[in-house]
């Protein structure tokens, strides 16, 4: 080791060494039992005198205690507090930390090599969508006819809102984490991201809060859906304590992580990667996160208020004592609209990345997808009381949100020239992940059409509230965002994992669960047109076939969703070897050897042209400006 | 553009670009799709159920409208689609394509696309707007009756303020006299929705929330909470039941009892 000129290991860095998931989880009990014991003796363990604040202040503290104890297990705070005493780390506590030679066990780690990260997020990503189906297919079993009750009512709201809010999460993370982490370093031809100990962070503040989430199922749940509106809020157990923590410790890591991910590409990409160069993905992934910095503080801010209000017995959303509800509402909207775009985006970027791959073309009016994304994004900050027409909060205000609501339909559309665009008239080499594309279309011009529907007042006043609203944001996040996540794992399933997705398998399960989610959505557009409202536990007859018809789509999409699992379980472990650069695409990602070495180059890359040179010039027809180098175009 | 090249007229240009047989294909397959889904106008406003009311009646005629308006826009993304299956697909063993036009860019299709659909953007605000306008509340020859709806977990109470302060649990309503809703909460957010009458607001605790409608048929109709509001949410519902003017003041002159 070539370490001399720079000194011997420094001293100390032993304990650095040790930490890892289980000490992180040892100091997170140990330090959550010391919070709950201390602040159920001061303040009652439920029983106390002060209107039950005791209980909620006790769980509050407990998770908080929770989270400092996991995170200064897992290493969080090694860095700043070697900092604090003049010993930072070196050059070979930094190798350590980013998993240098480590193996399988980097993945346990406070590791900050991107790569890793990426995997962490994957993992945990399809460990929710996992919780967030099995809660999903309880909901439908309970629906399946109108007189089934596998559980009560209390037990069914607790199911449908920590579906909704284990999904929600899942959905956030699904693009941005894996693939924002794993791939847009590579992508612009960078060693790492910018702030590579703030990415691991992000990573283990999510780790921290699942079980937090969970624990909701041991607290009477979140029997509010997973936007909790207040008064209703205030009335639910200890359940909505895990929500709110959740909430809080999720906001700070999605704000880490985008400060983190658009520094990253605002400072580090390759040089020569003008912004014309760089991929849509990357402008997809930065949308996202750029969009949660403004959208998630809110909700952590309507959180926070959340939390003091039960436990300290402030009044900031109670109507009755001075306070306003509609405080909570606005809050909650002011993020849960940005939100769904947070969701929706990336995936759809990174399908604009691939089809060009697959179609052999240039992706169809690059620009148009920019000033689509970011149409979108400036947009999306201004329709969020089109979830409150119905409130009575500003009637006055429905016309301009309908104006603004309404608009979001243009630059949507233009997403879809892109993708119409490049698809036309291009061989298609027809492997999975460009199927997926086509799946991805269908549903989300469903969702779209129907989004259209509801942003138009008069109709909002018969569908609000109702199923039909359910099948349609399903449509849109499931349909159209997880739809292209899912394309952005087989699409990226030879980079990150070195083997090829097994598409026979993969297709099964695909498809299946395609198949499934359309009848599901589709019978539940139906009950909701005929007036099912949403996060019923119980229907009149009317609604009867359905329902058993959707119950049974979600059972397809279950069956479905199994085998895609299995077949990026047998693929990850057994599947063919792949090579460097399988599909023949040229963004960075792909020219890198695979697996891909600790500092992904080993001389940085210089860009000449943007990724999309596919194809035969045309002569006729077309208007081209230059001789066809790719890039020099512009 | 190079002026060497195509010194053709552009409408021969356009007849040479129409005569492709991709071009006419993708045209069959957008017309098919549109009719298919214009189909899904009345069968929306068939499962939304026959109105009770003129707002009811404009609501599923929107959708309708919306319907005929995106399906040629829906048809075109679906069909370029299903060509691309079918048409443009490689057999998977072909390996990818190296004769893929290299088409970055077309400057018409783009514009047409972004006009179409500002054009329509602004169709479904005008229409939204003028359809908010006409069912506002108009100062009209009937005086309307003010009914208070009030909701607690989990059931709809009714009063009758102007008709000896009647209560019910069934909302009673007589035809074609509007009707002022004043509605509230005394616990936490409801939401009032008389389905078929297509009225929904929200209650909300210690404040007043206004809705009107003007029942225009005979008969039972739904009235559902739509707004997540604890335990027996489901269960939150009862019936209205819109009466002849003759049988709702009697129904008045009884105390609320039929």
């Amino acid at each position: 080791m070539s370490t001399t000129t720079r000194g011997p290991i420094p001293n100390g860095g032993g304990l650095m060494r040790r930490l890892n998931l289980g000490t992180a989880i040892l100091t997170g009990v140990v330090f959550g039992f010391v919070g709950w014991y201390i602040s159920g003796k001061l303040f009652g363990f439920g029983d106390g005198p002060d209107n039950g604040w005791g209980r909620d202040r006790v769980w509050i503290i407990t998770m908080t205690m929770w989270a400092i104890g996991f995170m200064a297990g897992i290493g969080a705070f090694v860095g700043p507090i070697r900092w604090l005493m003049g010993r930072d780390q070196q050059f070979e506590d930094q190798m350590y930390l980013a998993g240098k030679n480590q193996g399988i066990s980097r993945y346990f780690k406070f590791t900050t090599d991107h790569k890793v990260i990426g995997i962490q997020y994957l993992i945990i990503t399809m460990l929710l969508f996992f919780v967030g189906g099995i809660l999903a297919m309880l909901i439908r079993t309970d629906l399946i006819s109108k007189n089934t009750e596998i559980f009560g009512p209390q037990t069914y709201n607790a199911v449908v809102g920590l579906h909704g809010i284990v999904m929600i999460i899942a959905t956030i993370i699904m693009v941005t984490g894996p693939f924002g982490n794993f791939v847009v370093p590579i992508m612009i031809g960078a060693r790492d991201m910018a702030f590579p100990r703030l990415n691991a962070l992000s990573f283990w503040l999510i780790a921290c809060v699942v079980p937090i989430l969970l624990s909701a199922v041991f607290l009477g749940g979140i029997p509010t859906g997973w936007s909790a509106y207040e008064p209703l809020g205030s009335q639910a157990p200890p359940g909505m304590d895990s929500y709110l923590m959740t909430i809080i410790i999720f906001a700070i890591s999605s704000g880490v992580a985008g400060a983190n991910i658009i520094t990253t590409v605002v400072k580090m990409r390759a040089r020569g990667m003008t912004w014309n160069r760089t991929p849509i993905f990357v402008y997809g992934v930065v949308a996202s996160v750029g969009l949660a910095l403004p959208a998630f503080p809110t909700f952590m801010a309507s959180q926070i208020i959340s939390g003091v209000d039960r436990a300290t017995g402030t009044v900031f959303y109670d109507t009755a004592a001075g306070g306003n509800d509609w405080l909570y509402t606005n809050l909650f909207w002011l993020m849960g609209h940005p939100e769904v775009y947070v969701i929706l985006i990336p995936g759809l970027a990174a399908m604009m990345e691939y089809v060009p791959v697959f179609v052999r073309k240039p992706l169809f009016n690059f620009n148009a997808a920019v000033i689509g994304i970011a149409g979108i994004v400036g947009l999306s900050v201004m329709v969020w009381a089109h979830h409150m027409y119905m409130t009575g909060w500003a009637p006055n205000l429905n016309a301009p949100f309908m104006l603004t609501t309404e608009l979001i339909s243009v630059p949507t559309g233009m997403l879809f020239l892109v993708f119409v665009g490049t698809l036309w008239r291009g061989k298609v080499w027809a492997r999975l992940p460009m199927l997926a594309i086509y799946a991805m279309l269908w549903n989300f011009i469903i969702g779209g059409i129907t989004g259209i529907y509801l942003s138009d007042v008069p109709v909002d006043v018969a569908l609000h509230g109702s199923m039909y609203v359910t099948a349609h944001f399903h449509y849109t996040l499931m349909g159209a965002g997880l739809v292209g996540a899912m394309g952005a794992v087989m699409y990226w399933f030879p980079k990150v994992t070195g083997r090829m997705f097994d598409e026979k398998i993969g297709g099964w399960g695909f498809w299946i669960s395609q198949i499934g989610f359309n009848v599901t959505f589709m019978g539940m557009f139906a009950v909701g047109l005929a007036g099912q409202p949403r996060r019923v536990s119980a229907y009149s007859s009317l609604f009867a076939h359905g329902n058993f018809i959707s119950t049974m789509g979600a059972y397809t999409i279950f069956i479905g969703m199994l085998i895609f699992l299995a077949a990026i379980i047998h693929s990850w472990t057994s599947g063919e070897k792949a090579t460097a650069n399988p599909w023949g695409a040229k963004t960075l990602e792909w020219q890198v050897p695979t697996p891909v070495p600790l500092e992904n180059f080993e001389v940085l890359p210089i860009i000449t042209s943007d990724p999309y040179g596919y194809g035969v010039p045309e002569k006729i027809n077309e208007p081209q400006l230059e001789p066809v180098h790719a890039g020099d175009h512009r | 553009m190079s002026d060497s090249v195509d010194t053709q007229p552009a409408t021969s240009k356009f007849r040479a670009w129409i005569k492709r047989p991709y071009i006419r294909h993708v045209f069959l397959i957008w017309l098919a799709v549109t009719i298919l889904i214009e189909l899904f106008g009345p069968v929306q406003a068939h499962l939304m159920g026959a109105p009770a009311s003129e707002s009811m009646k404009a609501i599923e005629d929107t959708i309708s409208l919306f319907t005929y308006a995106a399906a040629p826009v829906a048809a075109l993304v679906i069909s370029v689609v299903i060509y691309s299956i079918f048409g443009w697909r490689q057999a998977k063993s072909a390996g990818p394509s190296d004769e893929s036009p290299a088409i970055r860019t077309n400057g018409p299709a783009t514009t047409a696309w972004v006009l179409v659909s500002s054009i329509l953007c602004v169709f479904l605000l005008i229409w939204g707007l003028g359809e908010m306008n006409s069912l506002a509340p108009k100062a009209s020859s009937a005086k309307p009756i003010v009914i208070d709806a009030i909701g607690n977990q989990w059931a709809w109470n009714f009063k009758y303020p102007g008709s000896g302060n009647i209560e019910s649990h069934e909302l009673v309503m007589p035809k074609d006299q509007p009707i002022i809703f004043h509605v509230t909460s005394v616990d936490v957010i409801h939401s009032l929705w008389i389905v078929q009458l297509g009225v929904k607001i929200d209650a909300n605790p210690f404040r007043v929330t206004l809705a009107h409608v003007t029942p225009t048929r005979i008969g039972r109709f739904s009235v559902r909470c739509a707004e997540l509001c604890g335990l027996y949410h489901a269960h939150m519902q009862t019936d209205a039941v819109v009466l002849s003017p003759d049988d709702f003041n009697k129904w008045v002159a009884n105390g609320g009892r039929s």
